[in-house]
């Protein structure tokens, strides 16, 4: 089975957008792919002048959230990098059993990359050579402002490109085969588990798993 | 593949139906983010009453709810729907929807007005600012949605293109095949449809819809919309302006749909001038207005039942700013039962919906612009029976008549349903309250009428605001113990005093009872209220305490004549019992008179009555006192509380008394707490 990947424009983000940034762009990807019923819930952005549509189903909400604290965690620890999150979808097909491997195995049909770049600014304008930044003045407050509607225009493209993607390539998806709201497994993956020597990295993720995050909302 | 499909294709049937819905569903999902009110089109309400339950308006043939098409469920819009409905017999032409972004002038302008007489052409109708283009040329096409059903045949509709489309081909060995083909089609059809969604909200023209939405104001601006079955041809100017979006067509059998939109990307000018706030706008609108007054409207009404149309509230699960609000119209000419929209002042907070329980709504004569807006959580109501009519001057009686189950409506203290012996007055006839036989013996010409209908008010507003949890039930008994503990030390108290004392005693009480007694239904209400529409969108509490003070308000006067008075005198200790009630009408007098804070003699009586009052003063025991020794006629203490005790007060000294009355509900639920398992009608 082919699987069609979305590479979304990155976003330069600081630390405080990634979490709207994140919704805004999962939620409307998992909202194309829930064919079950569903009742959709406009969802104003608290950062930005958008609105994105939700599900509603509770659970997708959750580990949304879950999902984000630990990218949000990830970065704390890896300030000012570019990284990836990934929102994947497959299928669960049986295989016909080895020695050495499961009986099951997912198929992933569909890979979303939301690239952020996430650059911490500290004091007035530091990173102003940022593409984002193009505000020259001196205001903070104003410049401030400027980047956000840069972003805002921006995070609006990506999702722009997430609907175009979705209309232009249907026909890889799989049969719906149950009545879920979510129609498909999906996975939310996050650098941590992705890109880096496998040992380091899974003991952190376990760690960050354990820990949690505190500000989780919603 | 296209051609033999179609020509082996055993149901086209469905697939037709498939398209039809689709095209509903565009529309109902354009208009429901772009269509800022209810078009005020001349629907006349029969289609929702002749379709009670939204999945089978004019959609007889639908396999499933309409709302669930598509896997989207959304709420009704009866634009849409209207829309629809016209559309549904032009053999699948296209939709054009504009938006149109109007620019009001300055003076005051209906938007939508006008029944459009030519509904029946369906081509190029408009949802009715026809005059208004004409009149004024401050108007934009922002947006350009065009759906469409393209036959691969050379044009010729469907079932033309389709030979077998009406033959059942029995069981072929192709119809695994074409039912893998539409189910395919569905399936794309629903991933259409979901970006659609997300792409309605996420074009500028959203943004002005939500503002519009979301403030009850008056805007230079104002979102409408035409539909026609073919683009008048953008000038170039504006084609050069808008930004295309082409969704991918879906392929069906026998053709294929697409939905493009054309919108202008920079709407800047436009947001500079929504974003004018004018506060002033809101207050005035749900209070004092005429238009949005119900008491006015309904007195000016037949024994209609105008307002049900708004109590049907939309179902809130979609949208937060999606829905349509109600608006009320202060013309009749354009208003119909479901769709108010005249006076764009009149806008009404974006929480009030139509929805689709409409239909109950509906059978209101033309005249109901009176729509009601403060209603409430009508949902967890409206599968009741349809409402009988009637003209409540307080939409918490509707409730009660419509729930006589209601089982607040049954505790002890709040007999509803009095008949009014002596007063009789047209109100309570006209409500056509059921009797109470529960409340026999409440009913006695001896109870004082006023006392009842006050209470029917609190009672009736609460009960309907807490209809099923227990627990608010509980507390709204307590509370009502609690007041008959209260008046009943009251009248216990003005009792022993001598009988022919009683009538400016009970005068007295009544306004003694009154300051106590309105933080607690006050606070009692908003607390229902709050509780009970913290998640159901629950659009102005206030306004329904509005209500209840103005119905009362026009209660008052049947006892200003002494009648209380009277009746207190005659029933003795009769009344005592029900001093519960007398209570009640003094919230309601109070809620009433509420900003003279003038209850400061109140207090004073209540500190006789109950013992730790604290913050009296002297001169004011000695007026008290002056009006006890001086027992004259009610009217005379009425007159002196209203005249007298109106002083200007400052605000510390309504803190002041706040916190006397804080102290002393405290006093009085501690006292409850240790009685409460009493019996509370206990005589004292």
């Amino acid at each position: 089975m082919n699987c069609e990947v979305c590479q979304l424009k990155e976003l330069v983000v600081e630390p405080f957008e990634i979490r709207e940034v994140l919704r805004c762009i999962l939620h409307t990807i998992v909202f194309h792919r829930a064919l079950g019923l569903v009742r959709p819930k406009d969802v104003d952005s608290e950062l930005f002048e958008i609105t994105y549509v939700q599900c509603g189903d509770a659970e997708l909400e959750k580990k949304i959230e879950e999902k984000i604290d630990h990218f949000i965690g990830w970065v704390d620890k890896h300030p000012n990098r570019k990284s990836q999150v990934c929102l994947s979808f497959y299928e669960v097909k049986s295989k016909q059993p080895t020695w050495f491997s499961n009986k099951t195995e997912r198929l992933h049909w569909e890979e979303w990359y939301v690239n952020l770049h996430v650059v911490n600014r500290k004091g007035n304008g530091k990173f102003r050579q940022n593409k984002a930044a193009v505000d020259h003045g001196e205001n903070s407050v104003e410049e401030r402002s400027s980047r956000r509607a840069v972003l805002e225009t921006s995070l609006r493209d990506v999702l722009f490109q997430i609907i175009k993607f979705v209309n232009e390539r249907k026909d890889h998806i799989p049969q719906v085969s149950n009545s879920e709201v979510i129609s498909f497994p999906y996975e939310i993956t996050i650098p941590s588990s992705s890109d880096s020597s496998f040992g380091w990295h899974t003991d952190m993720f376990k760690r960050m798993l354990q820990t949690g995050h505190p500000n989780m909302l919603s | 593949m296209a051609s033999s499909s179609c020509n082996s294709f055993s149901e086209p049937a469905i697939m037709e139906q498939i398209i039809t819905e689709f095209f509903t569903k565009s529309v109902h999902i354009i208009l429901e983010s772009r269509s800022p009110y209810v078009s005020s089109r001349n629907y006349s309400g029969e289609q929702f009453i002749s379709s009670p339950s939204p999945s089978s308006s004019s959609s007889s043939s639908s396999v499933r709810p309409r709302h669930q098409w598509f896997n989207l469920a959304l709420g009704d819009c009866p634009a849409a729907l209207e829309n629809f409905d016209l559309w549904r017999q032009s053999n699948l032409e296209p939709l054009v929807i504009d938006v149109v972004l109007i620019r009001r002038p300055s003076r005051q302008h209906h938007v939508l007005q006008s029944p459009n007489s030519s509904r029946d052409q369906f081509s190029n109708w408009t949802s009715g600012q026809d005059e208004f283009l004409q009149d004024s040329k401050s108007e934009k096409i922002v947006e350009r949605w065009i759906i469409q059903y393209e036959s691969r045949s050379n044009g010729s509709v469907i079932r033309e293109s389709c030979p077998g489309a009406k033959k059942s081909s029995g069981g072929n060995s192709q119809s695994s095949e074409s039912s893998a083909m539409y189910k395919k089609t569905y399936k794309k059809s629903i991933i259409m449809l979901r970006s659609l969604y997300a792409m309605v909200k996420l074009l500028p023209a959203y943004k002005v819809f939500r503002d519009l939405n979301s403030s009850g104001q008056i805007r230079p601006l104002n979102l409408s919309h035409r539909i026609s079955s073919f683009a008048e041809p953008f000038t170039r100017e504006e084609e050069a302006d808008m930004n295309q979006f082409g969704f991918t067509p879906v392929d069906t059998p026998c053709g294929r749909l697409t939905l493009s939109v054309s919108y202008l990307m920079k709407l800047d000018d436009i947001r500079s001038e929504t974003s004018t706030p004018l506060p002033t706008q809101v207050i005035p609108d749900y209070v004092g207005s005429p238009t949005t007054d119900p008491l006015k409207r309904f007195h000016s009404l037949p024994s209609s039942l105008p307002a049900y149309a708004s109590f049907s509230r939309r179902h809130s699960w979609s949208n937060d700013h999606g829905a349509t609000p109600v608006s009320q119209s202060p013309s009749p000419t354009y208003s119909n039962a479901c769709v108010f929209r005249a006076n764009p002042n009149s806008r009404v907070p974006p929480h009030n919906h139509l929805r689709d329980n409409a239909p109950s709504a509906c059978s209101v004569p033309n005249n109901a612009s009176t729509v009601h807006r403060k209603n409430t959580s009508f949902d967890e109501y409206w599968p009741s029976p349809p409402f009988s009519p009637s003209t409540s001057p307080c939409p918490a009686m509707q409730f009660c008549n419509d729930h006589p189950q209601n089982a607040l409506l049954r505790t002890e203290s709040a007999p509803v349903n009095i008949p009014l012996p002596r007063h009789g007055k047209n109100y309570l006839q006209n409500q056509g309250l059921p009797p109470s036989p529960s409340k026999a013996k409440c009913v006695k010409p001896g109870c004082s009428p006023r006392v009842d209908i006050a209470k029917t008010h609190i009672s009736t507003s609460s009960a309907a605001h807490t209809s099923s949890p227990e627990g608010k039930l509980q507390a709204k008994k307590e509370l009502f113990r609690m007041g008959d503990m209260h008046t009943d030390i009251v009248l216990h108290k003005a009792l022993s005093l001598g009988k022919d004392e009683t009538g400016s005693l009970s005068g007295l009480k009544i306004s003694s009872c009154t300051s106590p007694r309105l933080q607690f239904s006050r606070s009692s209400s908003r607390l229902s209220f709050l509780d009970e529409f913290d998640d159901s969108e629950f659009p102005c509490p206030f306004a329904v305490d509005e209500d209840i003070i103005d119905s009362c308000n026009r209660i008052e006067p049947l006892d200003r004549q002494g009648q209380t008075a009277d009746y207190l005198e005659t029933t003795g200790l009769v009344t005592a019992r029900k001093s519960q009630d007398a209570a009640v009408s003094a919230i309601v007098k109070m809620l009433k008179n509420a900003p003279p804070l003038r209850p400061e003699p109140s207090r004073q009586l209540s500190s006789h009555v109950i013992k730790d009052e604290t913050r009296t003063s002297s001169m004011e025991r000695n007026s008290v006192a002056e009006v006890m020794a001086n027992p004259n006629s009610s009217a005379s203490v009425a007159g002196m509380t209203t005249s007298e005790f109106i002083r200007s007060r400052t605000v510390a000294d309504a803190f002041e008394e706040l916190r006397g009355f804080k102290e002393r509900k405290d006093l009085l639920l501690r006292q409850i707490g240790s009685q409460i398992s009493e019996s509370p009608s206990k005589d004292p």
